[in-house]
């Protein structure tokens, strides 16, 4: 591996390592560490990221309060978008999720080759309790960018109408329920835990579940797609 | 109402609680993917039976019909809809999206693939869908499983365009039909390129797949072809262990005499898969040696296999402890106890009909479903040539009938794939 390009691949993979050791200590911190595959997975580059479907796009709401195209939010870098509400408690739902994009922002600020390459979008699908005020309590330090780090954008939606063509676009449903176990039916709000990454272009290219959502796997496919990009620029013809 | 005030009349009014489904959930009620997170964990209401077309009986297509089997119900047992795809194509196999408001369903006889909404109204699927561009886009011919992954579907083939024969491959959709990539079955390293069905393990990123006969096989008359000595020895005798993440194989296993139907353990602490090969009637289970090795083993036999009982689908319950084996030839359906799977001990056995074929259990294992058809030239004739769905009561000890529907009278066809269905996973894009 001798190449310019085989260098950054080399060095970037050397990095993740060590990003790896971070995100196991950033987990430590939490209440729960998180799990590590009970597999050896592929080696980055070595597998294909489908283009599964293009990003949906719509308005969405920053801690602002102001209204933007959800593009402004998942173009031009690496973006890894989940949906959460607020009032999750479930371990295996949204706080899984939390927790390991804390484990990865850590292993990314810790990894200089993907510093401005990859961006985070937590969106909620309930506009009703998650006004902007709301997400910004909810991200709380996290929003704030730091030296070296990445954008973690904390997004929600005006309305329903406004977040359904959202959760439809990305096969992200939501079911309602009713725990009737206790004598006094209390509705609920259930969702399949995804999370989407999603190229530079808007296309998203991989979506994990719970079963399959573990740090070192999205750096992998982080990458992946890096390197995918490298191979890109590589071949462009060179212009004169 | 509008909009907002659905969104709000679903999600706003009582204190919300959060359910991820998840890592916890390992498989279906009838064993399909671990991805299709929405069990039914109670009453199922219905049963969508994927039903072969009969010329001159009804109008003669390939159909998903709607059973009611809710007991509640004034019209429990009885068909409550069909829709046809207005031809006949071998229906056979079916199956879910991850978010289980589609039922993807195919043809052996052809390369296209029906895609139904079962959410709108689940009472009342929708064709919604063909997708017609397997064959073109892949080469593969006879789409027969359909895995979900998360926003995809993996589809396996039984067999290909060029030839018609047994060596075949996976195709990969997304899940608004738009083909995405082809994996072919290995014909190095001891692979027999056939494909029949297909499982996963997410915990240890492996794929399963196992390997039957082409085109020029299953659609012969079965009499016809177990005469001819040459056309018998293309059948699949492997089992092929994939890197699911990356869909590359890794390890092609010897299983001798068709593996069909795969199943994993839905228990979560358990990591083995088992299968029953049709042609020489044994269980065998794929696992993990001490070294971490995957291997597949014999372990059981089904029947008297010199009388050649044809075991055609397995249904594996929630705890990973017991098996129903339906065999075609001799119309029975048996238990196994699967508490060590090393080892598995058949306690007890019914015959269940002059043929049958599938299997699907309920969740909480207490109702067992029944189909008739194999293939629709692989069936039997005269009288034997029953077609039904059969709803039984299992108390752990005995297979009570509750139902039949006879396909023939209700002039629908030839009954085969069952998938449960519920009036709760009713879904309007308006929030609920």
């Amino acid at each position: 591996m001798s190449s310019p390009r085989g260098i950054r691949r080399a060095a970037r993979a050397l990095s993740l390592l060590a990003a790896l050791a971070c995100a196991a200590s950033a987990g430590a911190h939490q209440s729960e560490p998180i799990a590590e595959p009970d597999f050896l997975p592929p080696a980055p580059g070595t597998y294909v990221l489908h283009r599964i479907m293009a990003a949906p796009e719509g308005r969405v709401l920053g801690i602002d309060g102001r209204s933007q195209p959800l593009s402004r939010y998942t173009r031009g870098q690496i973006t890894l978008l989940g949906f959460i509400y607020t009032t999750c408690t479930d371990p295996q739902g949204c706080p899984l999720a939390y927790r390991v994009f804390d484990a990865l922002k850590d292993a990314i600020a810790a990894t200089p080759a993907l510093h401005g390459k990859v961006q985070f979008v937590t969106l909620s699908f309930d506009p009703e309790r998650d006004a902007p005020e709301v997400m910004r309590r909810y991200a709380g330090s996290r929003a704030v960018e730091k030296d070296g780090g990445l954008r973690w954008y904390f997004l929600t939606t005006r309305s329903a109408r406004e977040l359904m063509p959202l959760v439809e676009g990305f096969g992200q449903d939501i079911q309602i329920t009713y725990d009737r176990s206790t004598g006094h039916p209390r509705r609920e709000l259930s969702h399949v835990l995804k999370v989407f990454l999603i190229d530079d272009a808007g296309d998203i290219r991989e979506i994990y579940s719970s079963m399959f959502l573990y740090p070192r796997l999205v750096l992998n496919d982080i990458d992946t797609l890096l390197m995918e990009k490298d191979l890109t620029q590589s071949r462009a013809p060179v212009q004169k | 109402m509008d909009h907002k005030s659905v969104f709000r009349a679903t999600i706003g009014v009582l204190a919300v609680a959060c359910m991820g489904f998840s890592a916890a959930v390992r498989g279906d009620e009838t064993c399909n993917s671990p991805y299709i997170a929405k069990l039914i964990k109670g009453q199922e209401d219905y049963v969508y039976v994927w039903t072969l077309g009969v010329e001159g009986l009804g109008d003669g297509s390939d159909k998903l019909v709607t059973v009611d089997v809710n007991p509640k119900s004034k019209s429990y047992g009885k068909v409550v809809h069909s829709v046809s795809t207005g031809m006949r194509a071998e229906a056979h196999h079916m199956g879910f999206t991850d978010d289980r408001r589609q039922i993807w369903a195919g043809g052996l006889a052809e390369s296209r693939i029906w895609v139904f909404d079962i959410a709108t109204n689940p009472a009342k699927p929708k064709l919604v869908q063909t997708i017609d561009d397997l064959s073109d886009k892949s080469g593969y011919l006879g789409p027969h499983t359909y895995y979900a992954l998360p926003g995809r579907m993996l589809v396996q083939a039984l067999s290909n365009t060029k030839d018609k024969g047994g060596v075949t491959g996976m195709a990969l959709y997304n899940n608004k039909g738009k083909y995405l990539d082809s994996y072919a079955m290995p014909t190095e390293g001891g692979g027999d390129g056939y494909g029949y069905d297909l499982a996963v393990n997410p915990k240890k990123n492996v794929l399963l797949t196992s390997s039957f006969t082409g085109y020029a096989n299953y659609m012969r008359p079965l009499g016809e072809l177990i005469q001819d000595g040459e056309a018998m020895k293309k059948f699949g005798n492997t089992m092929v262990l994939w890197d699911l993440k990356a869909i590359k194989p890794r390890k092609v296993l010897a299983v001798p005499g068709a593996p069909l139907e795969i199943r994993w353990s839905l228990n979560p602490k358990d990591n083995w898969a088992i299968t029953a090969t049709a042609l020489t009637s044994k269980l065998w289970l794929v696992k993990q040696d001490g070294k971490g090795e995957w291997m597949a083993k014999e372990v059981g036999t089904i029947a008297d296999p010199s009388k050649t009982p044809l075991p055609v689908d397995i249904s594996i319950t929630r705890d990973g402890k017991g098996l129903w084996v339906n065999t075609f030839m001799d119309g029975k359906t048996r238990y196994f106890d699967l508490s060590n799977p090393e080892a598995p001990k058949q306690t007890y056995e019914k015959s269940t009909g002059k043929q049958v074929n599938m299997i699907s259990q309920s969740w909480d294992g207490k109702r067992v479903y029944i189909t008739s058809s194999l293939l629709a030239n692989w069936d039997k004739g005269g009288a034997d040539n029953e077609q039904f769905l059969r709803g039984f009561a299992w108390n752990g000890k005995e297979l009570a009938q509750k139902f039949e529907v006879d396909f023939t009278k209700e002039k629908l066809g030839r009954a085969h794939h069952m998938k449960l269905g519920s009036k709760a996973l009713r879904y309007s894009a308006s929030g609920g």
